[in-house]
Formats: C-alpha cells, structure tokens, sequence
C-alpha cells in the first residue's frame, strides 16, 4: 500500500472493523483504490431480499473529487440506468470531501428505499414509475428476483 | 399602398449611415443625452423610431477591470466595508448595487447569512490541541497547520490547497463552498489565493474568476468573434444587435449568438439546434420508407412502380394501400383500392411526417438560400469596386459620384441578413392572421430586396435617384416588419 494516502487507509480499516449493517466494502487484492461493493435491497423496497454488486473507485484526487460507483448487477430503478450508472448529487455536484465511502454507500442504500423519478437518468423508467408506480413496483421486484437472488 | 408610402417618405434617412449612428451612440452612453431635446438635428429620425436601435459600448479588458474595481469601492465606501467582502457581496449579487445598499443597510448581520458569507450559527469545534487530526486527510499535525471560514470548520492548509486546486483545475472559481458537507459558506477570495501553494493555478484562477465575472455580469457579455477580447457593456439587458468595431462580428447581446432579428433568442437556438440534428432524418425515412406489412422491414421504394416485392420476406404488396398485390388484378401503378378504403391507420402518421419534412424544408431552403446569397454578395462588393474603378478610368463619373453603389450594396447585405432569420421566425409561427401578415410583409421585403439586387448589378450613374429610391423602399419594408414582430 505503499504511497497510498493515509485518508484512503484509515476508511478501509474502518470499514472491515466497523461494518455497516447491509453493506460490504472490500479492496481489491491488487488494487486498493478499487472496491467490490454489496448492498443488499433494504426492507420494504422492492429490491428487499436482493443482492446488488457495485464497484467503487477512488480517483487521484480523492477525497477532493468524489468516489466513481457503478451497479454491476442489473437494477430496475428511474435514478440508475442500464449500465449502472447513478444519478445521486453526492456523486456529482453536492460532493464534500467530509464525506466518505461508508457515507456514501449509505446514501446509495437510501437512494434503493426511496426513489426519485423526478430526477431520472433512466428516463423510460421514471415514467414507468410516474405514470405507473404500482407496476413499475412490481418489474423492479421481478427484475430483483431474476439478477439479484 | 401610396397612404403607407407616404408615411414611409417621411421620416427619410433612416441608418444606413451606420457607423456614424454608433459613433453618437457611445457618446451618448458615456456622457448624457435626453431623447426629447435633440432639435440640434430635426431631420434626423428619433432613436426611438428605429427598432434596431441599441445603446451599448466596447471595452477593452483594462477598462471592464477598471469598471468592476470602481464598483467594489463604491461599496466599500458606501458600507464602509473591506474589498473583498464588497466583491463577494457583488459576485452573490450579479452587481446589483442598490440591492445589495438597500439589503445591507437594512439587516447587515441577515444580508451576510442569506448571502452565504457568514453561518447563522457557528460551529463550534473542539478548541485545537498541541496535536489534531484533519478529517479530510485523517493526519495529525500541529495546530498552526489548520485554518478555517467565518463557519468554523477546521481542515488543515494543505487540504484546502489541495481542495482549491481541484476546483481550479475542472474550471470553478466562483461559489467554492467550505469541505464540510452540507455548509454552504462561500470561499472568499483572499482566503483561496492565500490558501494556494502554486502561482500558476493563482494566475489560472485569476484568469478564469475574470472570465466568470464578465459572464455573470448582466451588462456585459464577451464578443464571440474568434480571437476578439472585447467585452460588450450595455445597460440595457436585451436581445439587440452589437456590432464589434474590432472584429466585425455582429452578434446579439441577448444570447451572444449571431444577430437573429426578428427570432427571439430562445427560437433560434431550437431552430440551429433542429438544423444541427438530424431530427429531420427520422422524419425523412418515414417520408419516404415504409414498412412491409408482414416482415416490418423498412423499405426504401427505388423504383416508379407500386406493386413492390420486399426482398426479405417475397412478400407482393401494393405500395399506395400496402394491401395484397393479387387483389389488385389488371390495374397497374394506380390503386384503386386507396380511394376506396385508404390505409388510413398507416397514412396518416406518413402523411404528417411528409407534412413536417415538407413544411421544414420549405422554411429550411429560404433560411439556407439568404445564407448563401450573403455569401455571393461580398463578391458583389468586391465586383462594384472593380467596377467603380473601372466607370472612373474612363472618366464616367468620379469616384465620389460612385459611392452610392457601396452604400446600397452595404444596405442590401443588411435587408438579406434580415429575411434570412425571418424564416426561423416564421417556422415556428402559428398558423394565425399574425402569420399571414407576417409573411406578407417578408414577401414585400422579398420583392424589394430582390429588386434592388437587380439594380445593383445593372446600375449606370444615371439610374442613381432610382437606385436610391430602391434603397429607401427596401430599408423601410425591413424596419416595418422589425417594428411590428421584434418582440422585447
């Protein structure tokens, strides 16, 4: 971990000593800037019971530039689009370097109990939700039970 | 018609002397001039009557900085506050002195926290020990390596070097607020600039905050011409013609695009940005494809006759009614069948889209033909100087009496430039009475530019007065039509 800014370390130790309940955070073996990241679907959401894969990567400028998270598994949701991609404003804009990893993952999990189609990046499913949130409920469950069990 | 021509002979002379205009203009903007008392200059038309008219000047970048400096000490003086704070207060502000006078004068302590210089309540951190851990880098350093805004948030000097550096480097300089998440107190400039370990991100900055505050400013706005560092001042905020005395460019104040009367700003961006994408290829293909009605391959007809026979499925079908070809029998490149029962489901979304390609390619053609003619026209100028050169040689007229011929050729690039971005205007225009009289007037405007294109190429020192008249006649169909549908 040589060069590796004692910032980054510190979150990491914290991270495995002190997990956050529903999420897990691990670095990669050859790479520790880069995570494999779990959130399982919080309780009451359709994403309940599922299992969702993400990446997290922390660029040069962390933490004055904000982490890079993706979704790998695949997720019926209006605020992430069909490559993974999230539209949170902590990620963009609203990024403090106080925040952190475990911050922001928590963010994330909140983002999966309370969805914003008002702020779509998946567009076709903002309105699935806006037009149709009861089926719109439904396919995300579907779409759970199928990727992410 | 002749009632209207007299009322158009009456106030002659409109601005086809230009540059003279603009001259009085700055003049005019710098020291004092009431509208009302001109009578130095009867026969000269009122300002007021010309719908182009615009008070605006140049300046060069020492004179904005000159500008914006005697605004910050104006305020400094008026608050009796520092600089720096009266630029903040500016910056949050878009430069609207009296408010900030009236709003600061009111409740100083309110008018700092709504303008997220000073917090409503300050954090209170733990006092700084011998040793202290920065949040943001988690070392230990000694406490005179830690600094803070009004809010009380301590992070150590080199995290906010770093953090600074970070805004610099994507290209913000104004609004940087302090690291901790969720506080909105504003990074003063002193503050950064001190804070900032390396002089080539401060001469970024200082380059980039210059470029923010002239595009923050509502009175000035940057020349768009290419390599032009002019800088356009005009008190009056609206969508109106700017010349740039250095690089020529004609531009709107408004939007900083090309000058687009009688469009308003927000129509011809959707007009460029229609021209730009292909919108109009999808429309195109449903114009002219459709689709096999088995296989719903999409089907290009390349050839006169209507009984088609897609080649993916060998399906025979009839291309007006899309009907089966064997029900047609002996009746060969007309259907029947369509006026008889029409594939109303399937014609009616082609009909529209032909209908909307026709309808924009109409206006399109006009808007892109005036383009081009612009275009020809400066060779037309370069012409009537060869020629003016050529008439003087062998003594037909002198170089004086010639001139004419440059100012209607100035004129006419002026009259086309204005039926170009009529057709935008009309494009987008409902079909109501307003549009027929609107088209009406760009059909007269048509006829008389294009007359006086004609008398130009043909012009002998003979037809002058004839020519002249062409010049007032056209010059006034264009004010008339600017008059009536250049909206504010």
């Amino acid at each position: 971990m040589a060069g590796l800014p004692r910032r980054i370390i510190k979150e990491t130790q914290r991270l495995m000593q002190e997990p956050v309940s529903g999420i897990t955070a691990l670095p990669d073996e050859n790479n520790a800037r880069y995570f494999h990241v779990t959130v399982i679907g919080p309780k009451e959401s359709p994403y309940e019971n599922g299992t969702f894969k993400l990446e997290l990567f922390l660029p040069e400028e962390y933490p004055m530039s904000a982490p890079k998270v993706r979704f790998l598994t695949k997720i019926y949701h209006p605020n992430i689009d069909k490559l993974g991609r999230i539209c949170l404003d902590i990620l963009k804009d609203k990024w403090s370097p106080a925040l952190q990893i475990r911050t922001v993952l928590l963010s994330i999990q909140a983002l999966l109990s309370a969805p914003n189609p008002d702020d779509p990046l998946a567009n076709e499913v903002a309105d699935a939700w806006k037009s149709d949130e009861s089926q719109a409920i439904e396919t995300a469950k579907a779409w759970t039970q199928k990727h992410a069990i | 018609m002749s009632a209207e021509m007299k009322s158009q002979d009456s106030d002659n002379d409109s601005d086809y002397d230009q540059s003279d205009h603009m001259d009085e203009d700055e003049e005019d903007f710098c020291g004092y001039y009431d509208n009302d008392t001109d009578d130095l200059d009867i026969d000269r038309p009122k300002k007021t009557d010309d719908p182009e008219y615009f008070e605006y000047e140049l300046l060069k970048v020492e004179d904005v900085e000159r500008l914006l400096n005697e605004d910050v000490e104006f305020l400094c003086s008026c608050l009796k506050v520092d600089p720096h704070l009266a630029k903040m207060l500016l910056q949050v502000h878009q430069w609207k002195k009296e408010f900030i006078m009236e709003r600061y004068k009111k409740d100083p302590a309110k008018f700092l926290v709504d303008s997220k210089i000073t917090p409503a309540v300050k954090y209170k951190s733990a006092p700084l020990g011998v040793q202290n851990t920065c949040s943001v880098c988690c070392r230990k350093l000694p406490s005179d390596y830690f600094c803070h805004l009004s809010c009380g948030h301590v992070f150590c000097r080199e995290c906010w070097d770093n953090y600074f550096q970070v805004q610099i480097l994507q290209g913000v300089t104004s609004g940087i607020e302090c690291m901790e998440n969720n506080c909105h107190i504003l990074v003063p400039e002193d503050f950064l600039c001190r804070s900032l370990s390396k002089p080539e991100l401060r001469d970024k900055y200082t380059k980039l905050s210059f470029l923010d505050l002239v595009n923050t400013h509502p009175q000035l706005r940057f020349c768009p011409g290419p390599n032009c560092s002019n800088v356009v001042r005009a008190k009056d905020t609206r969508s109106k013609k700017v010349d740039c005395a250095q690089c020529k460019t004609i531009f709107c104040f408004g939007c900083g695009m090309e000058y687009h009367a009688p469009t308003d700003c927000a129509t011809i961006r959707k007009w460029l940005t229609k021209c730009a994408d292909d919108s109009e290829t999808a429309n195109y293909i449903s114009a002219h494809t459709k689709d096999c009605p088995k296989c719903h391959v999409c089907i290009e007809k390349n050839g006169g006759c209507n009984h088609v026979q897609c080649t993916k499925c060998k399906n025979d079908f009839c291309w007006m009614c899309l009907g089966d070809w064997r029900t047609h029998g002996s009746e060969y490149y007309e259907c029947s069948r369509y006026k008889e029962n029409p594939n109303i489901a399937n014609e009616s979304v082609h009909a529209q889209a032909r209908e909307a390609l026709k309808k924009y390619l109409f206006y399109f053609e006009r808007y892109e033909n005036h383009a081009k003619s612009l275009k020809l026209e400066e060779q037309t100028l370069s012409k009537i100087t060869t020629r003016i050169q050529e008439k003087v040689m062998i003594n037909s007229g002198t170089w004086i009496d010639w001139q004419y011929l440059l100012d209607a050729a100035v004129l006419l690039k002026k009259c086309r430039y204005t039926l170009q971005y009529t057709y935008p205007y009309a494009y987008y225009m409902e079909k109501t009475a307003r549009k027929q009289l609107f088209e009406y007037q760009q059909a007269q405007l048509e006829a008389e530019v294009e007359n006086l294109s004609w008398k130009i190429e043909r012009a002998e020192i003979t037809d002058r007065g004839d020519l002249e008249n062409q010049m007032d006649i056209a010059e006034k169909r264009r004010q008339t039509l600017l008059k009536d549908f250049l909206e504010f």
